[in-house]
């Protein structure tokens, strides 16, 4: 009998929606607390369990991650990892590093963590912890990052470019680089959850993001560092061409790698930036939740400024989850490209 | 150390791919070690018979690769592997007519097709671009003496700004100079730590087996599966 499971390259887990940070740019679809109608809550370690037994036996997935909220607040998450360890699935764990003190990290790799995704935001202490909106931050994830080189964990850093940093993120890929980063995500500022509250403060400019991505693919040649800007940026407002040391990507939604996300309760959405909940895994199997006739228009979605534009079906317009949770419609445009249209490019060869 | 029935086949249908990736095809001596194979000269049709069409899937590769490295290039869709889907399509189709004359049985049949379905998303994977959220392809490998050295540097430049706190340097210099030392073991320095790890693994009770003593779970039906591969691959 062939296999007709989903295949996914990988799967988010949000295992809380807890958090010890209140990072200004958090795009978590939940907040800001008292705003969102997001569903809160999580469930006990049983039904957790039950919840990724059941996602697991209906795909075939290999990898996990593990985010937030802050997953380290789990306190059962060394049960979570190993129950996946014994399935051989592989796990990463997104964390802001706060808890990653020697004692938890050790038992962390032993349930098979094999990568960490921790936020370095600026070289400067006072820029990281005013973005992370707690103090101590900074000096918490470098320590978080030290730790997981001493006990031969791996971690790759991420750099979230907004107004506020941009213009430290060569010292900042050079200190990622000294603490033995295997690679940097430089996402450029995605609006959601709270964030949404503080755009005009955060959002970048195009041609911000034009300077910070050549800075970063010189840093890129320099140390050798693997660099993916993993956030979808336009190729009208940005020639990706001109960076040929950076890796870029579009949205995935829909295909196998694409990153569904399944909430603390159940609930699975097309990635962890859209607020659609497609079904309850409780409630329905995961092949009937992604069907396309629930993915499709999510899929299909493209904002009419694209209508005309030759690269539309591969760069779809950027991110139509912050379209929606920004502006309330799929087909919205994503707030980079809607704040960006003064720059618009029309690039030769496409 | 055991491997299940099912991942072994998957392995066998991966290994197989790289091998005809990399143009190791089975044939005549070739003069030199470095002589490029000339390209596989498939046919513009799909042979008529199954067995033949089976064949031409296997081959197919290098075409598949192509296509996912131009289709990302071309901005053609958001991931979907098209032609991956349709070759796995057409084996399974020559398969079951394998199956319906006889000449291999369903059970065989499927793990056949287990192979190559494997086959077939690897070498869509390894040829697909990162994408949205995608966390970058990270190199596990030790880092090189020089990446250290330049780390090293950049370390000691960064602890003389008395910015970041003493244990956080210190662990992480730590860090540094355990893999720097890596590389000033010398041959014996190396055999004796391989001697050591061996040692050490071997006294919790889990003795390094020859190849020979590996507990494969594989049965009869999987083994017969990989020798219906190769020997369609061979022309036997």
């Amino acid at each position: 009998m062939k296999d007709t499971k989903p295949r996914l390259q990988s799967l988010i887990f949000e295992a809380t929606q807890r958090c010890n940070h209140a990072c200004l740019h958090c795009y978590n679809v939940w907040q800001p607390a008292g705003v969102s109608t997001y569903p809160r809550g999580e469930l006990d370690t049983s039904r957790t369990l039950d919840l990724l037994a059941k996602a697991l036996d209906e795909t075939s997935c290999p990898h996990v991650t593990f985010t937030g909220g802050e997953p380290l607040l789990r306190k059962d998450l060394p049960v979570l990892l190993e129950f996946l360890q014994k399935r051989n699935t592989r796990t990463t764990i997104i964390s802001n590093g706060r808890l990653l003190d020697e004692s938890p990290l050790i038992e962390l790799l032993d349930k098979g963590v094999s990568l960490f995704e921790l936020p370095l935001l600026s070289h400067q202490r006072e820029v990281h912890d005013a973005l992370s909106g707690v103090p101590g931050a900074w000096d918490a994830v470098l320590a978080a990052m030290a730790n997981i080189r001493l006990q031969r964990g791996q971690f790759v850093a991420a750099f979230v470019a907004t107004r506020l940093n941009i213009a430290d993120l060569y010292e900042t890929i050079r200190l990622a680089f000294a603490f033995g980063a295997r690679a940097l995500m430089f996402n450029r500022f995605n609006p959601g959850g709270r964030g949404r509250e503080n755009m005009e403060m955060l959002l970048p400019t195009a041609g911000q993001v034009r300077r910070a991505l050549a800075i970063a693919d010189a840093a890129a040649a320099e140390f050798g560092l693997p660099i993916s800007c993993s956030i979808p940026i336009q190729p009208c407002l940005v020639d990706t061409r001109a960076y040929p040391h950076l890796g870029f990507g579009y949205c995935a939604a829909g295909s196998e790698r694409a990153y569904y996300t399944l909430d603390p309760l159940g609930n699975l959405r097309p990635c962890n930036h859209s607020d659609l909940i497609l079904g309850n895994l409780f409630e329905r199997s995961f092949p009937e939740i992604i069907a396309p006739a629930h993915m499709q228009a999510f899929m299909d979605a493209r904002p009419a400024f694209c209508d005309s534009c030759p690269k539309r079906d591969e760069c779809q317009g950027g991110c139509k989850a912050a379209a929606q949770v920004c502006c309330g419609s799929l087909r919205a445009e994503d707030p980079f490209l809607h704040h960006n249209r003064g720059e618009y490019l029309a690039i030769p060869g496409i | 150390m055991s491997i299940s029935r099912r991942d072994f086949i998957k392995l066998f249908g991966i290994s197989i791919a790289s091998l005809m990736m990399t143009r190791c095809r089975i044939g005549p001596p070739i003069a030199t070690c470095y002589a490029p194979m000339p390209p596989t000269d498939l046919p513009p049709t799909p042979p008529a018979s199954a067995r033949e069409r089976l064949r031409w899937c296997w081959q197919r590769f290098g075409e598949l690769a192509q296509a996912t490295r131009d289709q990302a290039s071309q901005g053609e869709g958001s991931g979907e592997d098209t032609l991956g889907q349709q070759m796995v399509a057409d084996h399974r189709a020559a398969l079951d007519e394998l199956v319906a004359s006889g000449e291999i049985t369903p059970t065989v049949a499927n793990l056949v097709q287990e192979a190559y379905d494997a086959a077939v998303y690897h070498v869509w994977r390894s040829n697909a671009p990162i994408t949205c959220y995608e966390p970058v392809i990270v190199d596990y490998a030790p880092a090189s003496a020089g990446v250290l050295v330049q780390q090293a540097e950049i370390l000691a430049e960064v602890a003389g700004q008395g910015e970041i706190d003493p244990k956080t340097l210190a662990n992480a210099q730590a860090a540094l100079e355990h893999d720097l030392a890596y590389y000033a073991l010398s041959d014996a320095d190396l055999q004796a730590l391989y001697d050591q790890v061996l040692a050490e693994y071997q006294s919790n009770g889990q003795p390094i087996p020859s190849f020979d003593a590996l507990q494969l779970e594989v049965s009869t039906d999987t083994s017969a599966a990989a020798q219906f591969i190769i020997n369609l691959l061979t022309g036997k």
